[in-house]
């Protein structure tokens, strides 16, 4: 028995390996050569000084862009352009974003040990690296580069909330709206929502749904609470309000709040959110939509993949819509914007031999070309706008007349917020909505922190 | 026990001195950071420390007030216990059991090996299909023969505690039980054939000699019980993610990673960690007064 | 007498020993089975259950994941496992996680071996403290040592080097700390336990306090040495966070790495995530099927005379 086991445990890591060694030998081929040309870069370095730039240069690169991310394909073929048409190679580490990711960033930074490119956060997450002059400004690197990223729009540069300043070139943003399932809709005798759409029609359409069978709304509060308080409290006041925070909860902004949390909370009252939305996993609702058992979803553009992998067969039930307004907010307001993008960092840039690697690899990897494959249906600061594609499919095409009926984009105004202060809020949306604290002990809770 | 051999103490340094360097490098000095980390303003793991804060010990105060913190040590405690009781237990039968089986032994040890070597996430997904609200494997099997209607939520007030219990504790047997296996292994033979010529048979022999012998293994899986369980942290945290329901399900591991990572508060879930420590040296000390380990 | 003849005696008389118990016969027996037979189905079937679904069609294994996907039948597939091929260096993969992890058991059941016989065998001043210390280490939560080892090692020029060998070994330093504590305090449990009557006899003969370590203590305690090198080979490699922290270029990784990242969104993917799982739970097994043996009272007898 035991035997038998080792034996077969043996023969599929046989498999396994042979397997891997096929399809990568390219990569491995590759490796050495990179290996090679740091060497000779080395010898150049050494012999032709530090005026000009010379020779292929190794530059390090650490972006979101690894793990699973829906454009990593993308991502790779890009870097290869780059390396075969200035020569030089990359050392890539980037990996998925999450919160160790964030943190490993950061201690690179204090550590000593950053990348030269960065692909990372425009908003207070990248304050600790601005407030420690680690990155370099566009304003800086446009004195010796006059046309680094003169292919965007100068107002959609984010500037960072520390000084102002822009450091950043974006490649492509998000929206966050509606999803619906056509399919659900239908069969509640709901009318598919349209560019008008408001509140109260949207809470009588959710009795419609309950009353048929489904679940109303699909959202995870103890997980994934985020879209729903950006629009409940946009709802509350309009695009040039929406950005403040509040100082406390009797304040106007915080009054706001906490008028968009009781949206929230009449919502789970009145049952239209899922049974177990206290305790259900933000995937374990997502599905619902998928399934056919709920009508609505907010989420963001990244979503569209999660429907074209898992629902295949059945995408056209799936569609785009504005989520409801009420009071000034439009339903075609949209929540999104542009968070992150590619920093060139202070030690690339003092680097006379890499300097000029790093701003071409951005230059490059934000070129309208390799935006434009990014980018499909999001947002992006091209001043000439995408280079279009004309194998879209029901889903993409819905979100592109979804962002195209758009009349005005607005941040998140939880960007704002320190990761401590959205923690706490966030956290206490359950404890809202299940009356065990009111809005406004929650807000000042978070508040506290910020 | 000072046995002639051992009066010469210089051959002691060299044995004791490469394994606490190592821990002295890797785990004393990163971990005294830890300890100053808990009295200074971080907000973001990676970032710089801030000011001191006031009062410097204003972490441990509001740990004490902590409602999320105290269900944190209740639930930890109760996980103590079930991990003594029902842990260990269920590993020292099935290693009482396994060592006369004879036949098959083997084959036991090495599948009761198999929960351990599959990593907590990926046993969290799978039990997280079983519990599953809608359609999940749990709530199907009890509509098909009909002892419920509805869907039950294996995650509410009602369950939660059993439903992060259970994988837990199942998950982990198979490493007491290889412990103690290899203790029963150890355990000189010529106590059993003396116990054999005056006449003790099979049960006896586990009752009066197994069992007394395994006290040093089974003090030690005593010990890994109790600092496992403030440790524990991967499977409860795929399964109960940020303290379903209602911050009811904390555990002083998954409450410091989400102080840490997801809160981001950095100062506060340092000093967490510091209170696991105290804790698990307070009990093990503890569990060392009631059971003391014995030489032989 | 040689301590060659000690083991033979030693272990000659528990051979006859474990011959005479098996033979006996009790009508517990089918009740014992019973058990044993019920825990082995729980651990088994989850087991099963991956394997199974890494060959399922994804978006089937949500609605169907308790059926058998027949080769041939509609949700039958071998896609998992090609799409985790077609992303990953997997040879270099496996030969980093091997490295690693086998680096860090040797060396921990090393160190740990000889810190738990000084332990156990001297009495001295401090060794309550050095006992409390090694318990109190055992419960430091890698996340709160992660940054400050990993600012040292920049500064000691292990991390975040781009060289390959640096970075493992950036890896093996951190894990060997961590789980010498654990070893310790296994291997001191069973040291305590092995009678000191060998040792003092060999001690008569003329051997040194070494000696006795290599010769007496290190082969009678063999199954409790390969009792923790299977744990400590087991944490090594299933040690995604400190992994993850130090090794950050394709070439560095390790498959327990590569496999989490190609399937960090399983929550999508189930399919994927079960073929990455049993790829990676593969080498491990074969470890543990290999110490294993030493566990095993009839196979140690062979193994100290060869």
């Amino acid at each position: 028995m035991k035997r038998l086991l080792a034996t077969a445990l043996a023969v599929i890591m046989v498999i396994s390996l042979t397997a891997g060694c096929g399809g990568t030998e390219t990569t491995t081929t590759k490796a050495a050569d990179q290996t090679t040309t740091t060497k000779a870069d080395d010898t150049s370095e050494t012999t032709t000084g530090s005026e000009e730039p010379s020779g292929p240069v190794e530059i390090t690169v650490v972006t979101s862009y690894g793990g699973d991310d829906g454009n990593r394909g993308n991502y790779e073929d890009a870097v290869s352009a780059y390396e075969e048409a200035t020569g030089n190679t990359v050392l890539d580490a980037s990996a998925t974003s999450d919160e160790e990711w964030k943190s490993k960033v950061m201690t690179d930074f204090e550590a000593g040990t950053e990348p030269d490119v960065l692909f990372y956060f425009n908003g207070v997450d990248a304050n600790p690296i601005i407030e420690g002059d680690k990155v370099v400004s566009l304003d800086e690197i446009r004195e010796e580069y006059p046309e680094y990223a003169d292919n965007m729009k100068e107002d959609l540069l984010v500037p960072s909330p520390v000084d102002g300043k822009v450091y950043t070139v974006p490649v492509n943003g998000f929206w966050e709206s509606l999803f619906i399932n056509k399919a659900v809709l239908e069969d509640a005798g709901v009318e598919i929502p349209g560019a008008d759409y408001d509140w109260e029609t949207f809470m009588a359409d959710c009795e419609k749904i309950k009353e048929a069978g489904f679940t109303p709304v699909a959202v995870s509060l103890q997980e994934v609470p985020h879209y729903w308080f950006e629009f409940a409290v946009y709802n509350r006041g309009n695009q040039d309000n929406h950005l403040n925070l509040p100082a406390s909860s009797d304040d106007e902004t915080g009054a706001k709040w906490a008028e968009g949390l009781g949206d929230i909370k009449a919502l789970y009252e009145a049952g239209y959110l899922p049974d177990n939305t206290l305790t259900a996993s933000d995937a374990e609702t997502v599905q619902l939509l998928a399934d056919g058992d709920a009508a609505f979803l907010i989420d963001g553009s990244w979503k569209i993949g999660y429907f074209q992998e898992n629902c295949a067969d059945n995408l056209d039930d799936f569609a785009l819509a504005y989520v409801p307004g009420q009071g000034e907010r439009k339903a075609t307001d949209l929540v999104g914007g542009i968070s992150m993008g590619y920093y060139i960092t202070r030690k690339a840039w003092e680097d006379p031999d890499k300097r000029d690697a790093a701003v071409k690899f951005v230059e490059h990897m934000t070129s309208d070309e390799v935006v434009s494959v990014f980018a499909t249906t999001s947002v992006t600061a091209l001043k000439d706008g995408v280079i279009p594609s004309d194998d879209l499919d029901v889903l993409q095409l819905s979100a592109i007349d979804m962002a195209a009926g758009a009349t005005s984009l607005v941040g998140a105004v939880q960007d704002g917020m320190s990761a401590e202060a959205r923690g706490d809020l966030f956290a206490n949306i359950k404890n809202i909505v299940t009356a065990k604290i009111t809005a406004e002990e929650a807000i000042d809770s978070a508040l506290a922190l910020q | 026990m000072n046995s002639v051999i051992y009066k010469k103490k210089a051959p002691l340094l060299l044995f004791l001195l490469p394994a606490f360097a190592f821990m002295m490098v890797y785990l004393y000095y990163p971990f005294v950071r830890n300890i100053l980390n808990s009295f200074v303003e971080i907000s973001g793991l990676g970032t710089a420390a801030g000011a001191v804060n006031q009062p410097w010990y204003s972490n441990y105060v509001n740990l004490l007030q902590d409602p999320s913190m105290i269900t944190a040590l209740k639930n930890t405690a109760i996980l103590i216990l079930v991990t003594i009781v029902f842990q260990v237990g269920i590993a020292l039968v099935l290693a009482l059991l396994t060592d006369r089986a004879g036949k098959g032994a083997q084959f036991f040890r090495t599948v009761y090996f198999f929960p351990i070597v599959i990593s907590g996430t990926a046993l969290g997904l799978m039990f997280n299909l079983i519990f599953l609200y809608k359609g999940g494997m749990l709530n199907q099997l009890l509509q098909n023969i009909g002892l419920i209607s509805d869907n039950v939520d294996w995650k509410d007030e009602k369950h939660f505690l059993l439903t992060m219990l259970l994988p837990v504790i199942w998950q982990y047997v198979g490493f007491y039980f290889v412990i103690l296996i290899t203790g029963l292994n150890n355990i000189s033979a010529d106590i059993y054939e003396a116990a054999s010529l005056d006449g003790a048979d099979g049960w006896k022999t586990t009752w009066y000699i197994s069992l007394p012998l395994l006290r040093n293994v089974l003090f030690t899986c005593l010990i890994l019980a109790i600092t496992g369980a403030l440790k524990v942290f991967d499977l409860p945290w795929v399964m109960m993610g940020s303290g379903i329901p209602m911050d009811r399900s904390w555990l002083t591991g998954t409450y410091m990673y989400n102080q840490t990572f997801i809160r981001a508060d950095v100062d506060y879930g340092s000093a967490i960690a510091v209170i696991i420590v105290i804790l698990g040296v307070v009990i093990s000390q503890l569990a060392n007064f009631i059971f003391r380990e014995k030489d032989y | 007498m040689t301590e060659q003849q000690y083991f033979d005696q030693y272990m000659s008389r528990e051979l006859a020993d474990s011959a005479k118990r098996r033979k006996r016969f009790s009508p517990s027996k089918l009740i014992i089975y019973l058990l044993l037979v019920f825990w082995a189905l729980t651990t088994i079937y989850p087991f099963v259950w991956v394997i199974l679904n890494s060959f399922r069609e994804k978006g089937m294994i949500r609605k169907d994941s308790f059926s058998v996907p027949w080769p041939g039948s509609a949700d039958f597939t071998m896609d998992n496992y090609l799409t985790a091929f077609e992303r990953a260096d997997f040879k270099n993969a496996y030969i980093n996680s091997i490295t690693v992890s086998a680096l860090v058991t040797l060396i921990v059941i090393f160190l740990a071996g000889l810190a738990a016989y000084g332990m156990v065998r001297y009495r001295f001043h401090g060794r309550r403290a050095l006992h409390l210390m090694i318990l109190a280490s055992m419960m430091f939560p890698v996340f709160s040592t992660i940054i400050p080892v990993f600012r040292l090692q920049v500064v000691m020029g292990l991390a975040s080097t781009g060289n390959r060998y640096l970075s493992l070994l950036s890896v093996v330093l951190p894990q060997i700390a961590g789980n010498l504590s654990f070893a310790i305090i296994v291997l001191m449990g069973f040291i305590r336990s092995v009678p000191i009557d060998l040792e003092e006899s060999a001690f008569i003969d003329g051997a040194g306090v070494f000696r006795i370590f290599s010769k007496i203590i290190l082969p009678v305690a063999r199954p409790s040495f390969a009792t923790v090198a299977i744990f400590t080979f087991l944490w090594s490699y299933n040690d995604l966070f400190t992994q993850t922290f130090f090794l950050r270029y394709p070439k560095e990784k390790t498959i327990t790495l590569l496999l989490n990242e190609i399937s960090s969104q399983a929550g999508v993917n189930y399919g994927l995530m079960a073929a990455s799982v049993v790829l990676v739970v593969v080498p491990v097994l074969l470890v543990y099927i290999v110490l294993q043996k030493n566990i095993i009272k009839g196979m140690t007898i062979g193994a100290v005379k060869g």
